[in-house]
């Protein structure tokens, strides 16, 4: 679990330290005895022991990343050639040109227009806020991607809530939870989206024709418990709001803000990512290349048009330790497909449940649910892939891709570390109220969102298989 | 806000020490003929350096000079209390002179018909404040320096002290060095008001207290500018929407109507008045604050700011 509290004493660090061992050895075990390989089994506990580091060590997660990496390197359980290839550098590299472009972006007022747009609403009332904060979230996870998204939501909220005095944890947790539903709508929203489109080959279109739909249907449901669950809160907001219309006072500061420019950016980047398909068939090359391509392009040329900035998009705006974590991450599950673990897995898992779609759809839905619930979804992804690649592969449905999907965004909603969004946010708020949300206080709405949310997507798979023969 | 001449009231336990035991009738100078400071402080220096051995007088007067260049020390109508911190004195020393006709402390102020030198090691932080707090007593009293003055001898004078009660307090509280000249907002004040004593005082840090005195907030001018700029317009790297301060334009639209909780930051350190002095060290250590405001209950009764606390407990 992430110590939000700052550095882990050493009092706390040794029991986990035993856990994460512990754990990582016993799966070790188990694996041998189940009769594993020698690699596979190294690859088992190493993957293990890295999981359960981001959820004992979050400050130390990769640091340990680095040196389970070396381990198997040095045990043989992976080669230098197949830990490049594993690494998912198409990925990375994508990761990084949207930071480079989303940082572009900030500086030339994007966002600040966007937050502008909603302070100075008029008329605006407790539902009103609450419905645009669910939307906009939703919406800017789509287009830009999860962690930026709740970033410049949380300032919006953080200024509305300061300005009228007001709690501000129960509207931060209403966009958190749409931030990480909307970042299942596009390819964009989440590594996980990437990460899914990449490995099974799927469209930006694809995204916008399959799970956009299933994300706005399961993000009014969402709004829908959300707006129940909170509604003295908005209330609340809805008084002060009117209060602080009646002395003649905004939500904050309005400028002229030079707009145009950026969003002409982010228009020209998404319209690109959206063409990848009709363009890679155009100029005959493989499959999602523009889509991978095409942030590192844009990126390159903002960087030439701001060139004096350049090394600062690059050194700053770049997460590069959650990028490297991800790189480390996807070469370990890599390691567990090379060595057949996943295949293992897979074959354990129709064993179990069967070849039946419509059974491994929400097993699928809900095992991803619960799973990304307590390990961040890329994680659980990462390690996840390969299974559902090769119930793909055997089954010939990709239905299961998009079970994986949500299973994935939607069940980071359950717990406080359930996705990135959530772990930043929450950062946010304890450095600006030095105040921590309580983990049951999060579960008790969060599972409920979560579950809902999941149940609906299920309900839409099932729907759109009958209607549209997925 | 004030500089820190008037007596303190001592919080703390007492040390047992009582201060007529600093001095003797030999170093009191009673009803002395000088009337210039300067040769007054020479005399009393001289009586000292004779009777405990303080060193170099010409060094001894050259830091209390030092100090009274600073900030005449005149503590209350008619009583000043000259002070050095110097290597040559391992203890506390004390030398009383009493003039009725008065000695000019302070070009344009009433003059001084008690003076209390005292001189403190170097290495004693405090130890005059610690001194001046057990005088308090007699320094609230507007008779004292008469009275005193009138005294036939040096015995007589030192009988005066020593029946006085007066003990140094076995440490300092955060009572003894805080400012209690302090300028406050009322809740119900604006934001205009809040502009106004920021710019007036020269201050950036402002408690706001209710009407029982009850400390309720500070609103401090970072707070001001976050208001104007939040984080959404420091996004922008382009400042050319805001060059000509349009943020702030808003602001002096409605301060007269805006509420000064728009500024009011509710996370700042508090001692209590009977806290340790040290406490306080500990809180802007903690805290980082470069003031803490010194409560007895909820009431507001001093600040004490980073630049005060030097002062007074390294450097009186």
């Amino acid at each position: 679990m992430p110590e939000g509290d700052g550095r882990p004493g050493s009092a706390r660090l040794i029991p986990r330290a035993v856990v994460m061992i512990l754990g990582s050895a016993l799966v070790g075990l188990a694996a041998h005895e189940a009769g594993f390989t020698r690699a596979q089994t190294l690859s088992s506990a190493i993957f293990i022991l890295i999981v359960l580091a981001t959820l004992c060590f979050w400050h130390f997660r990769l640091a340990i990343a680095f040196i389970g990496i070396a381990a198997l390197l040095g045990t043989k359980a992976l080669t230098l050639e197949s830990f490049i290839a594993s690494s998912e550098l198409d990925i990375i590299l994508f990761l990084v040109g949207m930071m480079v472009t989303v940082g572009v972006l900030k500086e030339l007022g994007l966002f600040t227009w966007i937050i502008q747009m909603v302070i100075g609403m008029r008329r605006m009332t407790g539902p009103v806020f609450t419905v645009t904060v669910v939307f906009l979230s939703a919406l800017l996870a789509c287009m830009v991607d999860e962690v930026t998204s709740i970033v410049f939501m949380a300032a919006l909220i953080f200024q509305v809530c300061d300005t009228l005095k007001i709690r501000p944890m129960p509207f931060l947790l209403i966009s958190i939870m749409a931030t990480n539903i909307g970042s299942s709508g596009t390819m964009l929203g989440n590594p996980v989206g990437i990460l899914i489109g990449a490995k099974a080959g799927l469209t930006f279109i694809d995204f916008l024709e399959s799970a956009f739909p299933i994300m706005v249907g399961s993000l009014c449901i969402a709004l829908g418990v959300l707006v129940w669950w909170y509604r003295k809160e908005i209330k609340v907001l809805s008084e002060r709001l009117e209060a602080r219309r009646g002395m003649g006072l905004g939500l904050g500061p309005l400028v002229e803000v030079p707009y145009r420019r950026a969003l002409a950016i982010l228009v020209g980047m998404i319209a690109l990512i959206a063409s990848h398909h009709f363009l890679e068939d155009r100029l005959g090359v493989a499959k999602n290349t523009i889509l991978i391509v095409a942030p590192l392009f844009i990126a390159g040329v903002l960087m030439i048009w701001r060139h004096e900035r350049a090394r600062h998009y690059i050194e700053t705006e770049v997460e590069w330790w959650t990028l490297l974590f991800f790189m480390m991450l996807f070469a370990v599950a890599g390691t567990l497909e090379h060595t057949g673990v996943t295949a293992e897995v897979a074959a354990s898992f129709t064993g179990f449940f069967g070849k039946d779609v419509g059974v491994l759809t929400p097993v699928i839905i809900f095992t991803t649910a619960v799973g990304s619930a307590f390990v961040d979804n890329v994680v659980f992804v990462a390690a996840f892939i390969p299974v559902v690649q090769n119930l793909v592969n055997e089954l010939g449905d990709r239905t299961l891709w998009w079970a994986l999907l949500f299973g994935a965004c939607f069940g980071g909603n359950i717990t406080m570390i359930g996705s990135t969004a959530n772990i930043v946010a929450l950062g946010m708020l304890e450095k600006r109220y030095r105040t921590q949300i309580h983990f049951v206080e999060w579960l008790k709405v969060g599972a409920l969102v979560g579950l809902v949310t999941s149940a609906a997507a299920w309900a839409a798979i099932v729907l759109a298989r009958w209607l549209f023969s997925w | 806000m004030s500089e820190r001449t008037s007596p303190q009231t001592a919080g703390a336990a007492e040390s047992g020490i009582d201060f007529a035991s600093l001095f003797g009738p030999d170093e009191v100078l009673c009803h002395t003929g000088t009337t210039d400071r300067d040769t007054l402080l020479r005399e009393i220096l001289q009586l000292l350096a004779y009777q405990r051995g303080i060193g170099n007088v010409d060094e001894a007067l050259a830091a209390v000079l030092e100090r009274e260049r600073a900030a005449a020390t005149i503590v209350a109508p008619g009583i000043a209390v000259p002070h050095a911190r110097l290597g040559a004195v391992d203890r506390l020393v004390v030398g009383i002179a009493t003039s009725t006709r008065g000695i000019v402390f302070k070009p344009g102020s009433a003059p001084v018909k008690l003076v209390i030198l005292v001189l403190a090691p170097r290495d004693a932080p405090g130890a005059y404040v610690q001194a001046l707090s057990s005088l308090a007593k007699i320094c609230g009293d507007p008779q004292t320096p008469d009275k005193v003055a009138g005294l036939e001898s040096a015995q007589d004078v030192h009988r005066f002290f020593e029946r006085g009660g007066m003990a140094l307090p076995d440490h300092l509280c955060a009572a003894d060095i805080m400012d209690r000249d302090m300028v406050t907002l009322q809740e119900t004040a604006t934001l205009q008001d809040a502009i106004d004593r920021f710019v007036r005082h020269d201050l950036i840090d402002l408690p706001v207290v209710d009407a029982d005195g009850d400390l309720v907030g500070v609103v401090s001018a970072y707070e001001l500018l976050r208001v104007c700029l939040p984080d959404y317009i420091l996004w922008m790297e382009d400042l050319s929407p805001i060059l000509n301060f349009e943020p702030f334009a808003e602001v002096l639209r409605n301060e007269s109507s805006t509420w000064l909780a728009e500024i009011m930051s509710y996370e700042y350190a508090t001692v209590s008045a009977q806290a340790p002095a040290v406490e306080v060290a500990k809180e802007m250590t903690k805290q980082r604050a470069r003031e803490v405001y010194v409560l007895r209950g909820k009431r507001l009764v001093g600040t004490i700011t980073l630049q005060d606390f030097l002062r007074v407990v390294l450097r009186e």
